[in-house]
């Protein structure tokens, strides 16, 4: 019987229970909730951040961090914004904005894994600097009036009733599962943070695996930019602000260890499904703007405390557990 | 690995199961047709139901149904679900657009409670996004918007609109009009920006002198459309000499315009005046001024509540502002909204309406943007030391 309750005991278990509550509880307090369009909005409206979620992922196992992707999300939109403005094809100008993206995570990943600066200082300075490059650009103007098919890409129903960009994530979210979980690339990532001198000694090529993973952040987080341009229908120098607390959020409260080595993209995913549905309940049932910033963050204190409460309540619960057994055990024998 | 393969099991059943209902609910594009007031309109004015999700019915309505040239009153006592949505939240005047507005919902007997919600802060207008998503998930039936993001609100302003619920703006106007069917004007707009004008002449003296704007958010569009009519006013040969130095953004936010204040004064020594055409931004000036003992050489004038304005008025710190009521201004937005999301206007060109104890107002078309219809309120009130204490007095 207690073995059937098993999986519960993991974080992610904690995590489905609470999710279930939140799923529950949403659900007999307004009927509009389960709409199906509701449903689908609950991601549209956040589904740039839960797109680089899962990148993010990749680099806090592999104990580094990413702060700039907010400021990468601007910068690849301004880029794209203001080469548009300047009368450039539009086609161009998303190639541009997205690899204005791969420019800035190359130039992360290279003082991280290169010059072996602490990422967050790295990305910190990216945090400031890709926002002021993305200011200098536009400035205080808005760029819009972007070509229909943009524009519909990021507001209308793609295929039957989904967007473009929750395809996208569902896509990306099955590449990101059987790439850490299953392959080769994935191990590396979780043995470089678990111990990258080691990882080093055994051949795993660290630099190259940092290297990679920041520019696919920096790839993702321009990607990211650009949904959010589509959906908005308009580029600004401050867009996106705060954007990586917001993501950081979700991969802490999935489990995933902030000093790295430990986490899976499951528990990411149910994290984002927590924060997801509880913005959505919250904003059905017209919680006040400020009660909902409290909550997120009563949510980033939970995602930082509770793997680590969790942990120490479940090995006392496994070595009590074994204890008793073993005195059945010897009982029954003596 | 067979835990996590349960873990996804459970999360993709939880997830197909929470869509599953879709089918046999209403999508939500279709409106609900028990909370809208539907059976008491003919049904040749509410085409938004079948309308495809490009069309705007209450623009384009057909030729036959033309306002007539009466003026129409409000059919009190209708339940009607209305949203009212200002830029953020903890803002004295649009706290006063709240009371303005519950008044005139008290008026019109409307069973149902009026929703006040907005983002938090001023720097979070594309949270107003979110918000109106929302509203068009619950089925309500009007929407009152100060738009504090752009054109960014648009896509989802037309979302709302083509589900059938009734749009209107006050305060601040979604430049493109996408979405939007009225824009209640607190005043003209190119008023604002000659009456500026007239304030930074009368502080700064005949022989003029330099001046720098203070403003709200970048995307705040009604700030844009005064500054903007303000420089026009400069052009002029006669205003030569008033110089305007630079315009900066404080976002509606205490923090960020007293730096802001406090930047320009370091950045222009001979700047003698801040114009801040926000309530948040004229109040931290002035107080910014104030602390630092600024107040002999450089003044600060714009939009202010002459109940945060008081004290600065009587130091000299500001010796004059203007400003409309923002009572009223709710007042009058309810009004409107309620007699669209009824039916008793359809909100085209023409139409008359009495708003309750303000009086007959007209549909117009906006003269200050290139599309759109508005409904002005208007008029301005100056304040300064001789009438401040009546403004404030109850």
């Amino acid at each position: 019987m207690l073995r059937r309750l098993e999986p519960l005991k993991s974080w992610e278990g904690v995590l489905l229970v609470i999710l279930i509550g939140i799923v529950i509880f949403n659900s007999s307090m307004t009927p509009h909730y389960l709409q199906f369009q509701n449903q689908i909005n609950l991601f549209q409206l956040h589904i740039e951040k839960v797109i680089i979620a899962l990148i993010m992922t990749f680099i806090i196992i592999n104990a580094e961090i990413d702060i700039s992707v907010g400021s990468v999300m601007a910068l690849a939109g301004c880029v794209m914004g203001y080469l548009f403005e300047k009368g450039l094809p539009f086609e161009l100008c998303v190639l541009a904005g997205l690899l204005t993206g791969a420019l800035t995570g190359a130039f992360n990943g290279f003082m991280v894994a290169h010059v072996k600066m602490t990422s967050l200082i790295v990305t910190l300075s990216g945090l400031i600097g890709y926002r002021g490059l993305a200011h200098v650009l536009l400035e205080n103007r808005s760029v819009g009036n972007f070509p229909e098919w943009f524009d519909r890409l990021g507001q209308k129903p793609l295929v039957g009733p989904f967007p473009f960009a929750l395809i996208l994530f569902f896509l990306l979210l099955i590449i990101a599962l059987i790439i850490l979980q299953w392959s080769g690339a994935g191990r590396y990532v979780f043995v470089i943070g678990n111990n990258s001198e080691v990882a080093r000694y055994s051949g795993v090529n660290v630099r190259r695996v940092k290297m990679t993973l920041f520019i696919i952040s920096g790839l993702v987080s321009a990607l990211g930019g650009l949904l959010l341009a589509a959906r908005l229908g308009s580029i600004r120098g401050d867009m996106a602000i705060g954007t990586e607390l917001e993501v950081i959020t979700m991969v802490l409260l999935g489990g995933v260890s902030i000093f790295g080595g430990t986490g899976s993209l499951f528990g990411v995913l149910l994290s984002i499904l927590i924060i997801l549905n509880l913005r959505n309940g919250m904003g059905l049932l017209n919680v006040p703007g400020e009660n909902q910033t409290g909550v997120i963050g009563a949510l980033l204190i939970l995602s930082v405390l509770g793997p680590n409460i969790w942990l120490g309540i479940s090995e006392s619960w496994n070595r009590r557990h074994v204890q008793r057994t073993r005195v059945g055990e010897e009982e029954k024998g003596g | 690995m067979i835990k996590k393969l349960m873990i996804l099991g459970v999360v993709l059943t939880l997830v197909l199961s929470a869509c599953g209902p879709a089918t046999t609910e209403a999508p939500a594009t279709e409106p609900p047709a028990t909370e809208m007031p539907a059976t008491e309109m003919p049904a040749t004015e509410m085409p938004a139901t079948e309308a495809p999700a490009t069309e705007m019915p209450a623009t384009e309505a057909p030729a036959t149904e033309a306002p007539s040239g009466d003026v129409v009153k409000a059919t009190p006592g209708k339940e009607l679900n209305m949203v009212f949505l200002p830029k953020f939240l903890g803002n004295a005047v649009f706290d006063e657009a709240h009371a303005g507005a519950l008044e005139a919902a008290e008026e019109l007997q409307n069973p149902a409670e009026l929703q006040f919600l907005a983002p938090a802060t001023g720097g979070e207008g594309a949270k107003q996004v979110e918000i109106i998503t929302n509203a068009t998930t619950q089925g309500v039936n009007a929407i009152m918007l100060s738009n504090n993001a752009g054109d960014q609100v648009a896509p989802a302003a037309q979302a709302a609109r083509d589900a059938g619920i009734a749009f209107v703006t006050w305060d601040s106007p979604i430049p493109s009009a996408e979405g939007e069917q009225v824009f209640v004007a607190q005043v003209d707009f190119a008023e604002t920006g000659q009456v500026m004008a007239d304030m930074a002449r009368n502080i700064l003296g005949e022989d003029g002198g330099k001046f720098a704007v203070l403003s709200a958010g970048p995307d705040s569009a009604n700030q844009n459309a005064w500054i903007a009519a303000m420089e026009e006013v400069l052009a002029q040969p006669e205003n030569a000499n008033l110089e305007l130095l630079e315009i900066v953004y404080g976002n509606d936010e205490t923090e960020k315009s007293t730096q802001e204040a406090l930047a320009l004064v370091d950045k222009y020594p001979d700047m003698e005046l801040i114009m801040a055409p926000t309530t948040v931004g004229i109040a931290a000036a002035a107080k910014a001024m104030q602390d630092e003992g600024l107040c002999e050489t450089v003044k600060v004038s714009g939009l202010g509540l002459p109940a945060e304005m008081v004290s600065f008025v009587k130091n000299g710190c500001s010796p004059e502002f203007a400003l409309w009521s923002f009572k009223d201004l709710g007042y009058l937005t309810y009004y409107l909204t309620y007699m669209i999301a009824s039916g008793d206007l359809q909100g085209v060109e023409g139409e008359q309406f009495e708003a309750g104890r303000m009086g007959t107002y007209t549909i117009e078309k906006d003269p200050t943007r290139d599309v759109g219809l508005r409904v002005l309120m208007g008029p301005f009130s100056q304040y300064n030391a001789d009438n401040i204490d009546a403004a404030v007095s109850p």
